[in-house]
């Protein structure tokens, strides 16, 4: 298990590399400078000059390029062109509210796709079946800012039923412990705040979670039906066990490796999907950190959040391939 | 939201633009002006009601000789950490916006200011470069006014972050890069007016359907830039109702004399001719926009009442005229737009395009990024545009940036007589004779059209009912002029 971390991690450093260099040179390509774009209207061709030079973009692509690796590997991305501070230290303030954004979305996909899923692949051509299947293909034809855009005017602006906007109530919320607002003010015993994070944070989990709960509802119903015509499962029926214990302890069990593996894909959908989903519902999490940066060619804070998205999906999945050894335990890791 | 069970008043206000540094001086947004001039305090102001530049921390001013300005501190006046603000804490400002590495203020706010000094603690002498008359357009509502004392003490960074001590009607009490800034009133601060809120959010919010939500159920109080097609929606609500503002943004339709066939002023005259302004004002604004007939409208300085219109919609005379620039047989152009930085900036351009067409002007058009456009414009490097620009209160600098000589190479346009006539005006100290020379420029500049003026717009603005507050044409959100109702 050791060993096979070991291996994990050390082939993680060819990935960032490689997506540092992309980034980078994608960047350099792209049309528009920072300093054209950050500087007043009234900036001469000298103010772009010095603004240039200390953000050290006279220098060739390769001597940029390993100026930010060497400061990178010590959890230093400089500073941010647009707002004047480190970008470590902006990613350190926004991550916890794209993390706890995509933990909501998850479990919203998860906790109803995946019995919607069993109970579809358990009842073929049923209602039940073709009620799933509908919704499953509603999640996943809906764009997320559009499904956003209806549930701000329809839940917030024709009910008035939750906020439309934003992560907390000015003043409600109390200390930043974890980060996360709802685990916070848990922690705390701050009820109003848990209810309060809570109603925030609904729709934005709701909206992005709704495509990955249609994919997972398909995979899921798709899995139960080919597991269900394994030879293991007649034994247990001819055994004499109960539908439910068949379907629960041999069935979802055995289509569970599928339902991970999914979800693990899944979740890099789900964070690049976060970018859309804060920006609509005006979410301080990183994405709305990185289309702000994109605007303004904010070259350090644009590199320091694929980075950090790309550490996040990498690590996702690292987890997901070891939860196949507790889900399976013919699975090894030597 | 609008006010907690202590009956202490909270206004929120929804804004499109950034929130994007804690220092005062590190962005040169015209919100953030507006902002930063509440916390710290601008030594004047421009007043919309007076037409003209009223004292905040300064009582008054002279001008003692043609590079000589002479400002008088009121006394009295605290930082919120208790200290008075003195000459040398304006000495000090000065020093941040045109040194600090970060400032992003000193290419439009210190740049015409050779040095500043302290005669007494209440007098501060400012010397200029060269004979600028319309100097108080560099530092009124711009210079925000921050302690020497804390920033010795602290440095900058730590000054701005955690001890933003400043002389205006608001202290910050949080700061959010690029989500939420949070305001609570000075006790005792004489900017304050009766009911004024006692703590005041600007949240950013990009999407105008979440504003206008946001606005209806009681959110925010105050919702910025609502666009056409959302009009009725709070026309139609109980508990907001729409407060429009003249804008001092100015759209136009650039033509860059440096390339063919916008070389030819017959062509670029064309242009304004073949271009059905009240078709677009009616059916893609909805109406809110004014028409301009020069480069200004009515509420800038110098606008000339009198100016009368000199590009009707004549498609006829488009088509002589470019005829009698030698193309009888009409000519190809492109013309560039940014997507969704003004009011329906790409609708706008597509109308124009079959209207080009129709006298011969056959038009390609293009829409880049914002950030590719405004590179390329910045070097010159676009033929023909649409763009708009703000903050032209005082038209002077905004129109020698763009059309003087030399001063930048966006429009490539050079006319000596217009020349001659922006130094004119920059010398004359004598109020009457500056207004009179800007109105001559701005005659030579609509006869010789290197940019066909269009409009300006009107801004709309959502206000809920328990809110007193008129926006400002400037945009800046001067919150200590918002009071809440009983």
């Amino acid at each position: 298990m050791l060993t096979y971390t070991v291996k994990r991690v050390v082939g993680t450093v060819p990935v960032l590399l490689l997506i540092t260099l992309l980034v980078f040179g994608l960047l350099q390509l792209a049309p528009g400078d920072p300093a054209d774009i950050l500087l007043p209207e009234e900036a001469t061709h000298e103010d772009i000059a010095e603004a240039r030079a200390r953000w050290g973009l006279d220098k060739p692509f390769h001597e940029q390029y390993l100026t930010f690796l060497a400061s990178a590997v010590q959890g230093d991305f400089g500073e941010s062109f647009r707002y004047k501070e480190s970008v470590t230290e902006l990613l350190v303030q926004r991550f916890p509210a794209t993390l706890e954004l995509t933990f909501f979305a998850t479990l919203f996909a998860v906790l109803i796709g995946v019995p919607l899923g069993v109970w579809a692949g358990a009842r073929p051509n049923s209602w039940v079946d073709n009620f799933g299947s509908v919704f499953g293909f509603f999640g996943i034809s809906m764009p997320s800012f559009w499904m956003g855009i209806m549930l701000i005017l329809v839940v917030s602006g024709y009910f008035n039923l939750l906020p439309s906007a934003g992560r907390e109530t000015y003043g409600v919320a109390g200390a930043t412990i974890t980060g996360f607002y709802t685990v916070d003010s848990l922690i705390e015993g701050n009820w109003k705040g848990f209810v309060d994070a809570l109603s925030y944070i609904v729709m934005p989990a709701a909206t992005l979670g709704v495509n990955m709960l249609g994919i997972l509802m398909r995979v899921t119903r798709s899995a139960i039906l080919d597991v269900t015509h394994e030879e293991f499962v007649t034994t247990a029926r001819a055994k004499g066990l109960s539908g439910q214990v068949v379907l629960w302890r041999h069935i979802v069990r055995n289509a569970l490796i599928t339902i991970i593996t999914v979800v693990g894909l899944e979740l890099g959908t789900l964070l690049s999907g976060s970018i859309i989903v804060e920006t609509v519902f005006a979410w301080p999490g990183i994405g709305n950190l990185l289309i702000n940066g994109l605007g303004t060619r904010d070259y350090p804070l644009i590199t320091g959040v694929v980075l950090a998205y790309t550490v996040l999906f990498v690590t996702v999945n690292f987890l997901i391939d070891i939860s196949y050894g507790a889900i399976d335990p013919r699975i090894r890791f030597d | 939201m609008g006010a907690t069970a202590s009956a202490e008043t909270r206004l929120t206000l929804g804004i499109t633009s950034n929130l994007s540094t804690v220092n005062p001086y590190g962005d040169s947004a015209s919100h953030l002006y507006g902002l930063w001039g509440e916390v710290y305090g601008n030594l004047c102001r421009y007043s919309f009601e007076k037409g003209g530049y009223v004292g905040h921390l300064a009582e008054k001013w002279e001008v003692k000789d043609e590079n000589t300005w002479i400002f008088h501190l009121k006394k009295g006046m605290k930082f919120h950490n208790g200290t008075e603000l003195t000459a040398k804490d304006v000495v000090h400002s000065f020093f941040r916006m045109s040194k600090d590495p970060e400032s992003s203020q000193k290419q439009n706010s210190s740049r015409k200011i050779k040095s500043v000094e302290a005669v007494d603690d209440y007098t501060v002498r400012m010397i200029s470069h060269k004979p600028t008359s319309s100097l108080l357009s560099y530092i009124c509502g711009l210079w925000a006014i921050s302690s020497k004392d804390v920033y010795d003490k602290y440095g900058a960074k730590e000054a701005d972050k955690n001890h933003p001590y400043g002389a205006g009607p608001y202290r910050l009490k949080e700061f959010v890069i690029g989500n939420r800034l949070v305001l609570e009133k000075a006790e005792g601060s004489p900017f304050l007016r009766p009911g004024s809120p006692d703590i005041v959010i600007v949240r950013k919010m990009t999407e105008s359907e979440q504003r206008v939500t946001a606005l209806l159920n009681g959110e925010i109080q105050i919702a910025q830039f609502i666009p056409p097609h959302l009009l009725t929606r709070i026309e139609k609500s109980k508990s907001a109702r729409l407060v429009p503002t003249s804008s001092v943004e100015i759209m136009f339709l650039a033509m860059n004399p440096a390339m063919k066939p916008w070389d030819n002023q017959k062509v670029r005259q064309a242009v304004c001719h073949a271009i059905n302004r009240e078709g677009i004002v009616k059916a893609l604004l909805k109406g809110q926009a004014q028409l301009l007939q020069g480069p200004i409208g009515p509420g800038q300085y110098a606008y000339n009442p009198d100016h009368k219109p000199v590009y009707d919609y004549n498609p006829e005379k488009a088509k002589k005229l470019l005829a009698e620039a030698g193309y009888p047989d009409g000519v190809e152009v492109d013309l560039y737009t940014p997507v969704a930085r003004y009011v329906n900036d790409k609708q706008i351009t597509q109308a124009m395009v079959p209207m080009l067409g129709a006298v011969g002007i056959k038009t390609k058009l293009h829409t880049p990024e914002w950030v590719t456009q405004w590179a390329n414009v910045r070097k010159g490097k676009v033929p023909f545009f649409y763009q708009g620009r703000g903050s032209v209160i005082d038209p002077g600098p905004a129109l020698s940036q763009y059309f003087e000589t030399g001063v930048s190479p966006r429009i490539n346009f050079s006319s000596a007589e217009y020349d001659k006539l922006m130094q004119a005006e920059r010398a004359a100290f004598d109020e009457q004779k500056r207004i009179a020379t800007l109105r001559q420029a701005m005659s030579v500049l609509t006869e010789e059209a290197p940019a066909c003026f269009m409009w300006t717009h009107t801004l709309q603005y959502g206000v809920a009912n328990k809110v007193d507050y008129q926006p400002r044409p400037d945009g800046r959100p001067y919150m200590s002029e918002a009071t809440m109702k009983n």
